[in-house]
């Protein structure tokens, strides 16, 4: 067993790409959440709008990258707005629910036969970013690598990398900048009690709309680092299971706090790709049964997305407030 | 009778078909990346010249067979990928075509080295069945889907109406349901899918039960919010789901009994006895339950936790007797769902899951809390969902109540049965 | 208690000649009092006229008024017992519910289509019964958020400190200002949720005042606090009136209406059933019937 890949593969999957991504999706999920109390549950389809608007604009249209990323986060921006209108007012419950259902039916659109012609459909789409690449200023050759170990990168990562965590900087300060405001106020009392909101004058579902809008381009721009990352997009890798993962680093870091959906983005992917590692080199470790060996084998993934599962059970149980969050605020919150 | 034969070998053919991937798998010469497949009908018809056209993601063309004596035919692809496979229906012989709701190009994935099946299901041509029959035969599917609907909705409404918890991971009872009926049938003592299901029922009873009384009943003790509550469920939720992967896999598999059976025909529908049992046993456990509900003591004990748990509590009410047995029913129920689920679309990880959100739907359709109306809103769910293949792909089905959903409550925010709560 | 028990206003006009004698009594002391005192009466100067208003719950009629008006500037009481559509006129009046029909007036101007935060903005606030403080924000936090036409609540401008920095400087000294008032200066950075049940009423009423209303309505301001602190929300309310704003508030208990009260409005099953100066109405028999009768039922069951 070898803990030396383990780590560089859990520390390359807490700071790569994937990372970024999610952090970007649980920044959105955090102003939904977090500070407004939306039950948003389908975030993802704000992250597929954004891959997916990038990916057609390129590859179906034949338009410059940089025309397809303002279409991909002008699309999040859209579903936002044709999201809210009718969900806003729901109960909490309901509107979970209605956001999955929405995320879903614009997956099954995506992803269907009929769509072939626009969106690739079950084929997926893919395009090239080269766009993107071509303003790469790390050498990237087939031996250049950064990093120790198993924690390195190639140049075309290290330049997804760069401009993501950058992104994710910016990000975060402008979320703090706009939630530390009055504004950032009416949002945490319409969390709390939105007909008190009301009662103080505080127009609700105008706040709500623009706390879903700015979510949700958030979590656009996560689709736009996905669509680059991989020169496209499929529609199995928007399920519903993608805003749970989303929850669960929001959830880790701490809700409602300005650094914990990013700590916890690192965290979730540090976790689970050590699980996947570690299980990896078990089931090629001598002294292991077979009957053991043969049933990790090929199931690693399978088993470390069932700890994501454990891992939101035990949080809820013993440390509800996340990493970072605050313990007294969430007494009050058992109401 | 004469149409009874045709759709028993039709499903026989279909059965068949299904069977395909693996022979041609094991038998394939493995180095060889291509696409493959038999064009037959039955056991005895087999299909030669028909053209099957192989074209990549970017829909150049990338091979062309005819099939031989035996109906087979392979195409060999230049590497690993996405392609698009078409037949010619044109070269079908005469009266023969594809099954209803068959596609007559179809997407195949191909790994490096491995011979890939794909199947076209050809049969008796749709001599265009008429549409009111067409009409009739989907709201009878919607009629069965809408009752396996509701009572998998059962457990999940009066679960939230009794403490308030939106379980997530209801779906995966429905799953675990069919699963665990699966096994009875096909692995453990292989038995008849009846007494597994009764099994099944009861083994999903116990899993209520232990769930209630080992994980939710302690948590209510320990007043977490509701919202730790839910994402606890999405948790279990996603845990259950990736141990039915681990353990069962995640290809669907069906039932051993009741696959294929003569339709019997009552004027414009043609059913399959066990489509007969299924809405038969599901509308006998749904008046049980009404009445349950309307005359018992338990079920008046039920109403007044749903009413007002605390009060209830104070009036002598056993609450955590009353919230266990509904766990108890409800997760039996839902097992029942995932058992008749199972037997309509075979076993698969995700079946309940899928099934969550029409149950979700349903229930807020009609209204959240309101029996009945969890009940009419789920047939509603069931309904649009397969009278919808009448106009639209089979693929796209589960966008219209979905869909149906959202525009009802941008009408009525409470749901079609719901009330609106009072401020203040 | 059964509701048939409580008289319904076919009853009222008999007592009529008892209003007239309280009205002439006092016409020296309040010109409201010069006021003919009948269910629905006209007066010198309202603020909120209500006309046709009505509201049912399924079969049950919650809410149904022909004519109410509530007079500029001084304290009304709005009484009656349980269920007789108090909480939910209040619903109906600041745009939390919506009536079946009907139509009122607010600061001389209708009310078309009535929104909470609208109304509020237009001088309307209100109270909650189950008081609403926003338990994970802080006291002073919660005060802020009562200040009106704040720059640093519209998205644009909120990234921008400077834009918003000195109003909401201005802000806090006015809301340090109400907190002191309301012996809240103390607990100004705890976190609201940790207040006892009546400093939260307290503060919910400081924060109402952060917008300099016209109008303020309170439902039940007094349930569930304890005797020295409820003296402490009587004078606040007294203060209230007597610096210009016009007070309507809902109490379950008549004793507690004469001390504070010019007006009282008695409801019962949705209607009004008297209404007039708070001795008079307190010593009405039509009142004390809709009391007192459900009193009787309540001791003998």
């Amino acid at each position: 067993m070898d803990f030396d890949i383990i780590f560089g593969n859990a520390a390359r999957a807490a700071f790569g790409p994937e990372a970024i991504i999610l952090a970007l999706a649980a920044i959105g999920l955090n102003i939904h959440f977090g500070f407004t109390g939306l039950l948003n549950f389908g975030q993802v389809g704000f992250i597929m709008l954004g891959a997916y608007g990038t990916s057609v604009a390129v590859a179906t249209f034949g338009w410059s990258l940089w025309v397809g990323i303002p279409i991909g986060l002008f699309l999040a921006l859209a579903l936002a707005v044709a999201l809210g209108i009718p969900t806003l007012r729901l109960h909490a419950v309901m509107f979970a629910i209605v956001t999955i259902a929405a995320a879903e039916i614009i997956r099954i659109l995506i992803g269907s036969t009929d769509a072939i012609g626009l969106t690739g459909g079950p084929l997926s789409v893919s395009f090239d970013a080269g766009a993107f690449f071509d303003l790469n200023p790390y050498a990237d050759g087939p031996q250049d690598r950064y990093g120790v170990g198993t924690f390195a990168f190639t140049g075309q990562q290290m330049w997804v990398i760069t401009v993501g965590w950058l992104l994710v900087a910016l990000v975060s300060f402008g979320v703090f900048l706009i939630i530390r405001s009055p504004w950032g106020r009416v949002l945490k009392s319409i969390r709390e009690d939105q007909d008190a909101a009301r009662s103080l004058g505080k127009n609700v579902f105008s706040y709500k709309m623009q706390a879903l809008m700015i979510g949700g381009v958030i979590g656009g721009m996560a689709g736009v680092i996905d669509a680059i990352k991989t020169s496209g997009a499929d529609p199995n890798g928007f399920r519903p299971q993608v805003t749970f993962y989303t929850y669960t680093a929001l959830l880790l870091g701490g809700t409602a706090t300005y650094l914990g959906p990013v700590l916890g983005a690192i965290l979730f992917w540090f976790l689970r790709e050590w699980i996947e590692s570690f299980l990896r080199q078990l089931a090629a470790e001598a002294w292991l049964p077979g009957a053991i060996a043969d049933f990790l084998e090929g199931s690693e993934g399978i088993i470390s997305v069932g700890m994501v599962g454990l891992a939101l059970v035990l949080l809820m149980l013993f440390r509800p407030q996340g990493i970072t969050g605050n313990r007294i605020e969430m007494q009050l919150d058992a109401r | 009778m004469r149409r009874g034969k045709i759709l028993l070998g039709l499903a026989l053919g279909l059965l068949m078909a299904l069977a395909v991937p693996a022979l041609a798998q094991d038998g394939a010469d493995h180095g060889q990346t291509q696409l493959n497949g038999t064009i037959r009908f039955g056991f005895d018809q087999f299909f030669e010249g028909v053209t099957i056209t192989v074209a990549d993601s970017s829909g150049a063309e990338v091979g062309q067979a005819a099939t031989d004596a035996d109906g087979r035919w392979s195409v060999p692809v230049p590497g690993p990928g996405a392609y698009r496979v078409s037949i010619d229906t044109g070269t079908l012989p005469e009266g023969i075509g594809l099954r209803e709701g068959q596609e007559s190009v179809v997407d195949a994935v191909v790994d490096a080295g491995q011979s890939r099946a794909v199947v076209f299901a050809v049969g008796e041509a749709p001599k265009g069945t008429p549409f009111g029959e067409r009409a009739a035969q989907t709201v009878f599917n919607g009629f069965k889907f809408g009752l396996i609907i509701a009572m998998s909705a059962i457990g999940l409404s009066l679960i939230y109406g009794t403490t308030g918890l939106v379980n997530f991971a209801h779906g995966e009872l429905v799953t675990f349901g069919a699963v665990i009926a699966w096994y009875f049938n096909s692995s453990w003592g292989e038995l008849n899918l009846i007494v597994a299901a009764v099994l099944t029922v009861i083994v999903c009873g116990m899993l209520g039960a232990g769930l209630e009384s080992g994980l939710f009943r302690p948590l209510r003790a320990r007043r977490l919010g509701i919202f730790q509550l839910v994402v606890i469920t999405i948790g279990l939720s996603l845990l259950g789901r990736q141990l039915v992967q681990l353990f069962f896999g995640a290809e669907p598999l069906p039932y051993r009994d009741f696959q294929v059976q003569e339709r019997w025909e009552f004027g414009p529908w043609a059913v399959t006895p066990r489509e007969v049992a299924t809405i038969a046993v599901i509308i006998a456990a749904l008046v049980a339950v009404g009445l349950m509900l309307q005359k018992t003591r338990f079920g008046k004990a039920t109403r007044a936790v749903a009413d007002n748990a605390d009060l209830a509590a104070v009036s002598g009410i056993n609450v955590n007797r009353v919230v266990l047995i509904v766990w108890v029913m409800g997760a039996a129920l839902a097992g029942l769902g995932g058992v008749f689920q199972g037997l309509d679309a075979d076993i698969d990880p995700f079946l309940g899951f899928q099934l969550l959100l029409l149950i979700f739907a349903g229930v807020e359709l009609g209204g959240l809390g309101t029996a009945y109306g969890a009940l009419a809103g789920s047939l509603i769910i069931g309904m649009s969902t397969e009278v919808s293949t009448l106009w639209i792909s089979p693929e796209l089905k589960f966008v219209v109540p979905l869909a149906a959903l959202i525009l009802v409550l941008l009408l009525r925010p409470q749901g079609l049965f719901g009330v609106k709560a009072r401020v203040g | 208690m059964p509701a048939d028990r409580i008289p319904s206003k076919e009853s009222a006009p008999d007592d009529r000649s008892s209003f007239m004698d309280s009205a002439r009594r006092t016409t020296e002391v309040e010109p409201i009092l010069t006021v003919h005192p009948k269910p629905g009466v006209a007066k010198p100067n309202p603020i909120l006229t209500m006309d046709g208003l009505r509201r049912s719950f399924g079969g049950l009629t919650a809410v149904d008024i022909d004519h109410l008006e509530i007079e500029r500037g001084i304290v009304t009481a709005l009484i009656g017992p349980n269920g007789a559509g108090k909480t939910t006129l209040f619903n109906l009046i600041t745009g939390f519910d919506r009536a079946d029909r009907g139509r009122w007036e607010f600061n001389g101007q209708m009310v078309t289509s009535p929104s909470p935060d609208r109304l509020a903005r237009r001088g309307m606030v209100r109270t909650f019964q189950l008081t609403k403080s926003l338990a994970k924000l802080s006291v002073l936090q919660n005060m802020l958020l009562g200040a009106p036409h704040q720059i640093g609540e519209q998205l644009w401008a909120a990234p921008f400190r400077p834009l918003w920095r000195n109003q909401e400087q201005a802000n806090t000294e006015r809301a340090d200002e109400l907190l002191e008032q309301f012996n809240l200066a103390h607990m100004r950075d705890e976190l609201a949720g940790t207040l006892s049940g009546g400093q939260r009423k307290l503060l919910e009423m400081a924060r109402a005042l952060m917008s300099d209303p016209a109008l303020v309505m309170l439902d039940e301001p007094m349930a569930g606090v304890n005797p020295a602190l409820a003296q402490s929300l009587l004078g606040h309310i007294t203060e209230l009136a007597l610096s210009g704003v016009t007070v309507v508030y809902i109490e379950h208990d008549m004793d507690v209406v004469s001390g504070i009260s010019d007006w009282v409005v008695v409801l019962a099953q949705g209607q009004v059933i008297a209404e007039g100066g708070p001795w008079k109405v307190i010593h009405d028999e039509v009142v004390i019937d809709a009391y007192l009768g459900r009193r009787r039922a309540g001791t003998s069951s």
